[in-house]
Parts: structure tokens; sequence; C-alpha cells
């Protein structure tokens, strides 16, 4: 199918963009990926698809800033264009100035009070536009209560951003997530733990 | 610089000579598994039996004398502590004699540095995919330069989770590629797969392994394993590539020699229009010549360790090592 122009090339999908009804969309297309076999290509793109509809919405619901999803396919979201840039193309002082790590934060926090995990939350996947950011890209979401899975996203974002990059999102984080102290510790926890082995006797 | 370069991490003694980045030699002794993993013990009293001798056949190979030598290194972690204490005993032994310098080297550096020449890629992200590591690094200049871990496994790593299904299946070693042998041929079945952004896991894949392993084809669950495996690697290896915006991307350690895998990652590459590489075989493997490539290194940097100074360490993270 020909979507039109693309707009922005993910690590999972393609966006095209078009005008409906006055309206700036974008679609969202996990097309096939050539590397996999099709049994598994497809069943993962079926099922993150659906996913990442059933969990925008959600986030939507409870205030957290997404695009607002207009219509679904089977391997394609249509959704509210978002005008502005990706995080990570952003200079870390224009991040600072723009308080954008400090908003991703609180708005993760949201989520994770509401029972969100992301799942891949990374400045890739923070736009940044004139009024705000907003969180995209709810492929990997799951709606789950684990702090386990909570202390991963915070340990994802930790290692895409600087140090004091972390802070500030921290600092947003904290605000809005009661329980943001037993997360902390997690993230601490998963740390230390056996991943960051090396060698085993095998 | 005329540097050698000793690995005795895991079940390979392994020698190396480099003069000015070149290879002069890499010459290896490996312990033969049988059946039960690897003893530590009887795997370091193999390296120190046959310390010697490889010793002299990396000299010959690269057809220099000892005394022409002007450094040393040897592989202070991540390994086996008993392993990793043979290599450091022999590189101070001739340090000793020699009047040379020593430079310790992490193990993942020494995979990653010499794919990467032999690639001929600047900057590039890095699958590291070996027996107890599967991880994606991209060389970050944060305090000091190092490989930052984008992405990792959570609890095994990929070549362990080859080798242990291999043995559970009795096939003979060299365990991954008798897995890769295997699946020729095989039919897909589905097994678990866990992503998370780009860190992985795959305990849950090698417990479903286990459970169908008397019920289900062997071929079948060969193929259904790389399969799966892979593309969990090549997901968050393609993540990391959109984060980084890399350009260039290399495949390195004992998994890289996979040709699936490679071939997986070739189109992960071309669809993004990024170079793709990695390194001979025998640098995939365990090897001295790596070791020796970044000692040269370090060496030129002007840094290194005094004879008294020389440690070991058994978790020796690839973010902990300074690069140059
Ligand atoms: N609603 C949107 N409006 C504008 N651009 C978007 C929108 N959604 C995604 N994009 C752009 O497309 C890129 C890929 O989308 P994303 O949902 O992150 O896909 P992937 O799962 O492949 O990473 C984004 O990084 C962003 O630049
Ligand atoms: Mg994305």
């Amino acid at each position: 199918m020909d979507y039109g122009a693309i707009l922005g090339k993910g690590a999972e999908a393609d966006i095209y963009s078009f005008t409906a009804f006055g309206t700036e969309m974008v679609v969202k297309v996990r097309n096939p990926k050539a590397y996999r076999i099709a049994q598994i290509d497809n069943s993962i793109r079926r099922a993150r698809t659906k996913k990442e509809a059933r969990i925008m919405a959600h986030a939507a619901g409870i205030g957290v800033r997404v695009p607002r999803v207009f219509a679904l396919g089977t391997f394609s979201i249509y959704m509210e264009m978002v005008k502005g840039k990706n995080a990570n193309l952003l200079e870390e002082k224009e991040l600072a100035s723009r308080r954008v790590l400090g908003s991703a934060g609180e708005m993760l926090g949201m989520m994770h009070s509401s029972g969100i995990v992301h799942g891949d939350i990374t400045p890739a996947n923070i736009m940044v536009s004139g009024n705000g950011i907003y969180i995209i890209d709810f492929g990997l979401a799951e709606m789950s209560r684990s702090v386990e899975d909570m202390g991963v996203d915070l340990l994802l974002m930790e290692r895409s951003v600087s140090k004091n990059g972390f802070g500030l999102f921290l600092e947003g984080y904290k605000g809005s997530n009661a329980s943001s102290g037993n997360v902390l510790k997690r993230l601490e926890e998963i740390k230390r733990r056996g991943r960051y082995q090396n060698r085993s006797l095998d | 610089m005329l540097v050698m370069g000793i690995e005795s991490s895991a079940h390979t003694f392994g020698v190396g000579i480099v003069e000015e980045g070149r290879i002069l030699s890499n010459v290896k002794d490996m312990y033969q598994i049988k059946d039960k993993g690897m003893i530590p013990n009887k795997v370091s009293l193999h390296h120190l039996k046959c310390a010697d001798k490889v010793i002299k056949e990396a000299l010959e190979a690269a057809g220099i004398r000892p005394d022409q030598l002007d450094g040393i290194g040897y592989t202070m972690g991540p390994g086996l502590g008993p392993c990793l204490q043979v290599g450091m005993l022999s590189a101070k032994a001739m340090a000793h004699a020699l009047g040379i310098k020593i430079a310790p080297v992490n193990h993942a550096v020494g995979h990653v540095e010499i794919a990467r020449a032999y690639a001929g890629l600047d900057d590039p992200l890095v699958l590291y995919v070996s027996g107890g590591n599967s991880q994606i690094l991209k060389i970050s200049q944060d305090k000091f330069r190092h490989y930052a871990v984008l992405g990792e496994t959570f609890d095994m790593g990929i070549g362990n989770m080859l080798d242990t299904f291999a043995r559970e299946i009795k096939l003979l070693p060299a365990w991954g590629s008798s897995v890769e042998k295997a699946a020729a041929g095989g039919r897909y079945i589905e097994l678990p797969y866990t992503v998370k952004g780009m860190d992985f896991s795959f305990s849950g894949l090698l417990t479903r392994l286990i459970e169908l392993s008397g019920r289900e084809k062997r071929e079948d669950l060969c193929y259904s394993l790389q399969e799966t495996a892979f593309s969990m690697l090549c997901e968050a290896t393609e993540r990391a590539l959109l984060l980084t915006r890399s350009h260039e991307l290399c495949v390195c350690g004992g998994v890289a020699q996979n040709t699936r895998l490679r071939s997986m990652l070739a189109h992960v590459a071309a669809e993004h229009g990024t170079r793709f590489g990695f390194g001979p075989n025998e640098f995939n493997a365990d090897n001295g010549g790596m070791i020796a490539f970044v000692a040269e290194k370090i060496l030129k940097a002007g840094k290194s360790v005094g004879l008294n100074d020389c440690v070991v360490k058994q978790r020796y993270r690839i973010d902990e090592a300074e690069v140059f």
C-alpha cells in the first residue's frame, strides 16, 4: 500500500504523513522486517500494533501527552501528527532549557502510578513540540504493576542520557510517582545483579 | 613497537604478537571440553602446562626473538580466576626476564577492537556476542574513553544459552556451531521472545527449549532457537542503531562466527544504510592476537603497570576499561 510521504523511520516502523479533512496526520506502519522469518515477523508486528494503540488510549486517559489515535489497522496506527523533533536530535542545552527531560520524567511517573510501563523510554521516543513534549512509541509497553519492569524503564533512560540529564528526569519522575522510592531502589538492585556479570563457568 | 599478548580467560590459552597494529602470529591451545562444561582448576592446569610451548610457537611463527619484544599484555578479565592467573603469571615472568612493560587488557575490548580494525570501521555500534556476554556497545567519552553498554542480556550470554541447549540434546562440541548445523532444514516452532528496549533475556527461551527437547524434532528446535534468539538480538541492535544514529555496525565475539546471525544483521544494517562488518573467525574465537593488539595501544598511550601491581579481575566490565 502507498501511504504517501515518509516522515520518519523508527526501529520498528515507518511513519508516513498525510492530510485528511484538513487535519495533518501520520500513519505508523510496521512493515515486514527482512531479517526475521515471516512467522516471527507477523506475530510480533500484529501483537505490538494492537497493544500500542490500546495502551496509548489508556495513557491519554490518565493525562499523559500522547498523539491522539484515530484509527487502527492490522499493522498500522493512524494518529495525530506531532509537529516537532525527537529529543535525541536536540543538544543537551536545548533539552535543559525546554525542560524536556523533567517533563518526560513526570509523565513516566504518571504512567507508572497507573500501571503502565513504557518499555522503550529513551530520547528517541520523546518528541518536543512548540507546546510541550509528547511520549510516543508504545510498542513495547505493558500494563504492569511490576516494580522490576518500572526499574527497567528507568535503567533504559539512565543509559540513554547524560548523568545530569538523568538527574533532571528523576526530579520529574519523583514528583509524579508516590512510590518512586521503591522503583529507584530496584533500579540500583538491577544494576548490581547478575546481568552485570561476565563470563560464567560454562 | 613489538608486543606479545596472552589470553587465558576461559578454555583457550592463546598467544599473539603484534607490530604496529599488524598481527604477526596468533597461536592457541584449547582445553578440550568433555561433556560437563569446564572445571576452572582443570582448565588452568591445562594452561599452565601448555604456556611455554604456545609462547615459543608464537615467537617462532612471528619470526622474532624474545629480546626483541617491547612489551607484553595479558587478559586481566573478565574470566575465570584460576585461568586468568596463568596468563598473568606468564606475562609477569616474561616481563621480569626481559625487563619489558606490562599492559593489562579487558577481554571484551580485545574482541571489539580487533574486529573493528579488521572490518575497517571507525566508530561503530557493536554487538558483542560471546559465551557469557551479549552486549550492545558504543564508544563514549563520558569521563574517559570507553565502550558504554547500551543494552545487554538480563541473564545469560547467548553463547552459554546455545551451549547449554546443545549439551541438553547431546550435540557434540563445538556447541554453538553444532546448533547452526543441526538447524538446517528445521521448521519453526513458537518460542518465548523477550526484548525490553535494548535489553533482552534468554532464560525463558532456554527453559522452554529444554521442556520441548524430548517432544519435538532436533532440527526444528535448533532452527527455532536460532531464529528466535537472533531476531531478539537484531531487534535490540536496530533500536540502538536508531538511537545512536550510528552509520556503522560491527559484530564480534564467539557467536559472531554464526553465518545466520551475520546475514540477519546485514539486513538490519542495509535497511538503514549502515556499513556492516566483522573480523576473521580466528579473532572472534578467544585468541592472544587481540590482547597483543590492545596492549600495544595501551603501551603507546604511555600506560603500563609494574610487576607488583598486576591483578586479575573476574568481573571486569567493559565499561570500566579505558580505550586508547
Ligand atoms: N505522531 C507522530 N507525529 C510526528 N512524528 C512521529 C509521530 N509518531 C512517530 N513519529 C516519528 O517517527 C519516528 C518513529 O516512530 P516510533 O513510534 O518511535 O516508531 P518505532 O517503534 O519504529 O521506533 C519517531 O521517532 C518520530 O520521529
Ligand atoms: Mg521509536
